[in-house]
């Protein structure tokens, strides 16, 4: 109608641009002060200390003090020295199999909600945020409480005349299991998320076909989605990867992992420059789990190809 | 009609939109008058209530002694708290004298921060409460309150105790019970626990190792006499592989003394080095019937042990009004009265001697009669090589 308008008065093509340029200027000057303060928030809290870090990895700490002798001992301290290749090998696998566990036992939870949950569905999938109603030191203590030497597991494998089981406390597996409770939440709701938006008619094609519920499953249900699984494997994979506290609390003296030791390195010890090229490293791995995962996904088979025009 | 309505009703929703945008713009501006006005009032409320900013261990904030202060001084206390001597030290290096006017050390570290130009002295003339405090803690007796030439003194001090080994002698034998080295006893493999922290764990192990070594009382390359955080590198190699052999007899290293605690009192650690907090706790528990077996405590095992005294020392930065709220601070904290409160809610062995506010068993579980055997005790220190240190407990946590 404007456009209409601003032809019959006469106006030029000259005009028309002015006008155009001028509320392509607003449109911009309104999108800079509602983006703008979230930017500025990033750069501020987010890029600036990952810049800090990056340039202390490349200084020298003697006696709790920071030098700005630039070198690359740190990293080859880091990729040299075993120990460090240990912890992060530990992480890697701790990581590895969290993920993988979350994902064996998020998908069937998911599913359910979403194809069977009706109209309870957004109470269930509330409800998997349950355990954040409280703080993850607490979440952790309660493990404790449930699986240590005298927990409430141990305690009634004793009365049933079965010794206490030690592999459930202080161990790299009880480490796993508590950082399995902390983040399968965080996995079923992302699948969920996915399945929410699903097509179940398609495996009742699939059944008419002569497809069976597992085929149907694998061709149809699991690549359509695909993002949902990658997204919780990234929210799972990249916090294990760091996890120090569940290890700290649960793991006992061989679940030391590199965020453990990387939390030492400026707590305790002050190796600040050694624990910023652990930060470095650590960084790079998770976006290399990242890039591994999008590489892995199929964008167009999952239904993602909106916003990216693929 | 109806698009008159409408037209009215545009320039009511005009006239709307615009009294609302009005009456956000005044309430804004009410808000930011209202502000105006209020901030100077803040802003010299604040600084008519001085604020006595501690960096500090948790357990001497007691809400008692605490309360009293902020009441006698019209001060406001504002405490953070820290785990290990080497966090705190941390926190000053990077700026934390001008954000703190109290900061907690024990061992070596007063002088530390002293030398290295974040506290500043101390004046016990101005600390009268002092005058109750055990000669064992004082200088000359207890150097380590003053800098290395004795001239000024860098800090007031607190509470003591050591870091001893805790047993749980229903399991126990008296003759295994004495030695560092119970802490490697294969007999109690899965039942031991120690400590997260690197530093008392290479110290402790280190005067195992340099016991082993025959290097304890020989002549050391500093000249000093033998000091745990000091170690040579062969007593670290040895410090190392002893603690790469304890590590395998390790249920957990506990995280904190409610963890201790726990596995003592349930039968899953049979000893641990530790503060003595746990040993008083448990033998609270035993005397009032809530434990069934005895609990001992090795203050220092035949090889040697480390002891501590926490002390209060008064940053750098501090002005003049915050270090006369310093001084207050301890002579208040150091006063018979909250001292007894202090030793009670802390469970420390006390630096005041308040043998005749205690009944016969405190004094005993506080170490009221033991003040002479912090002198025997290495004091906490910083360790020579923090970079070295590292090296070797990633070493045994890697192993």
């Amino acid at each position: 109608m404007a456009r209409g308008s601003v032809s019959k008065g006469g106006l030029g093509t000259s005009a028309m641009t002015g006008i155009r340029s001028s509320l392509a200027r607003r449109g911009q000057f309104r999108f800079a002060c509602l983006a703008g303060p979230g930017a500025l928030f990033i750069v501020v809290a987010l890029l600036l200390p990952l810049l800090a870090i990056v340039v202390f990895s490349f200084w020298r700490t003697e006696s709790y003090e920071l030098y700005a002798d630039w070198n690359l001992d740190n990293y080859r301290v880091l990729l040299g020295e075993p120990a460090y290749r240990i912890f992060f090998l530990r992480s890697l696998a701790m990581a590895a199999a969290v993920s993988f566990v979350c994902l064996v036992f998020a998908w069937p939870i998911a599913y359910f909600i979403a194809k069977h949950g009706g109209r309870y569905r957004l109470l269930l999938v509330l409800l998997l945020a349950a355990p954040f109603f409280t703080g993850v030191i607490l979440r952790i203590t309660a493990l404790q409480g449930l699986l240590g030497p005298i927990g409430l597991v141990n305690m009634a494998l004793a009365e049933l005349g079965i010794g206490p089981v030690g592999m459930l406390m202080y161990t790299p597996l009880a480490a796993g299991l508590g950082l399995f409770y902390l983040f399968v939440p965080f996995m079923a709701t992302a699948i969920y998320l996915s399945l929410a938006n699903f097509n179940f008619e398609l495996l009742e094609v699939a059944k008419i076909n002569g497809a069976r519920p597992w085929r149907a499953f694998v061709e149809i249900t699991w690549p359509l989605n695909a993002i949902g699984t990658a997204i919780g494997l990234v929210l799972v994979f990249i916090p294990c990867l760091a996890s120090a506290l569940t290890q700290r609390f649960l793991g006992g003296p061989n679940a030391t992992s590199l965020g453990m030791s990387l939390a030492q390195q400026f707590g305790e010890t002050g190796t600040w420059a050694l624990g910023s090229a652990m930060g470095v490293f650590l960084f790079l791995a998770s976006l290399a789990g990242i890039l591994v995962v999008r590489r892995t996904i199929d964008l167009k088979r999952a239904g993602f190809t909106g916003a990216l025009g693929a | 009609m109806s698009n008159k309505r409408n037209e009215s009703g545009r320039k009511l929703a005009r006239a709307l939109r615009l009294s609302r945008r009005a009456l956000l713009g005044s309430a804004a501006a009410i808000a930011g008058l209202a502000v105006a006005r209020k901030a100077p009032f803040i802003g010299n409320a604040e600084a008519a209530t001085p604020t006595l900013r501690l960096l500090m261990w948790q357990p001497y904030a007691i809400k008692e002694t605490v309360d009293a202060f902020e009441g006698s001084f019209k001060a406001k206390f504002s405490p953070t708290f820290f785990d290990g001597n080497s966090e705190a030290f941390n926190k000053m290096k990077v700026g934390g004298t001008k954000d703190f006017d109290i900061v907690q050390g024990d061992g070596f570290w007063p002088r530390l921060y002293f030398r290295q130009g974040l506290t500043q002295g101390v004046d016990f003339a101005k600390i009268p409460n002092m005058a109750g405090v055990f000669q064992d803690f004082l200088p000359p007796n207890f150097p380590l309150l003053a800098d290395e030439t004795g001239a000024t003194n860098v800090a007031a001090p607190n509470c003591w105790g050591g870091y001893g080994i805790t047993v749980n002698k229903a399991r126990i034998p008296d003759s295994d019970i004495g030695s560092i080295s119970l802490l490697l006893n294969e007999k109690y493999k899965g039942h031991i626990s120690t400590n997260a922290r690197f530093e008392e764990n290479i110290a402790l192990m280190g005067i195992l190792a340099a016991t082993n070594l025959g290097t304890v009382g020989a002549e050391r390359p500093d000249g000093k006499p033998f000091n745990p955080y000091n170690l040579t590198d062969a007593e670290l190699d040895e410090t190392k592989r002893l603690l790469i052999a304890q590590k395998k007899l390790l249920l957990t290293r506990y995280q904190d003394y409610d963890a201790l605690d726990r596995l003592m009192r349930g039968g899953s650690v049979w000893a641990a080095p530790e503060f003595s907090e746990t040993y008083r706790h448990l033998i609270v528990l035993r005397r009032e019937g809530k434990l069934d077996f005895d609990v001992g405590h090795v203050l220092r095992p035949k090889e040697g042990g480390l002891g501590w005294v926490d002390t209060w020392m008064i940053s750098a930065d501090a002005d003049s009004e915050r270090v006369e709220l310093a001084h207050h601070w301890m002579n208040e904290f150091l006063r018979k009265d909250n001292y007894v409160r202090v030793v009670r809610s802390t469970g420390y062995g006390g630096t005041v001697d308040v043998r005749d506010l205690m009944t016969a068993d405190e004094i005993e579980l506080y170490f009221q009669n033991r003040s002479a055997e912090a002198s025997q005790l290495h004091m906490f220190d910083q360790p020579s090589s923090p970079e070295k240190w590292e090296r070797i407990w990633s070493d045994v946590e890697a192993s």
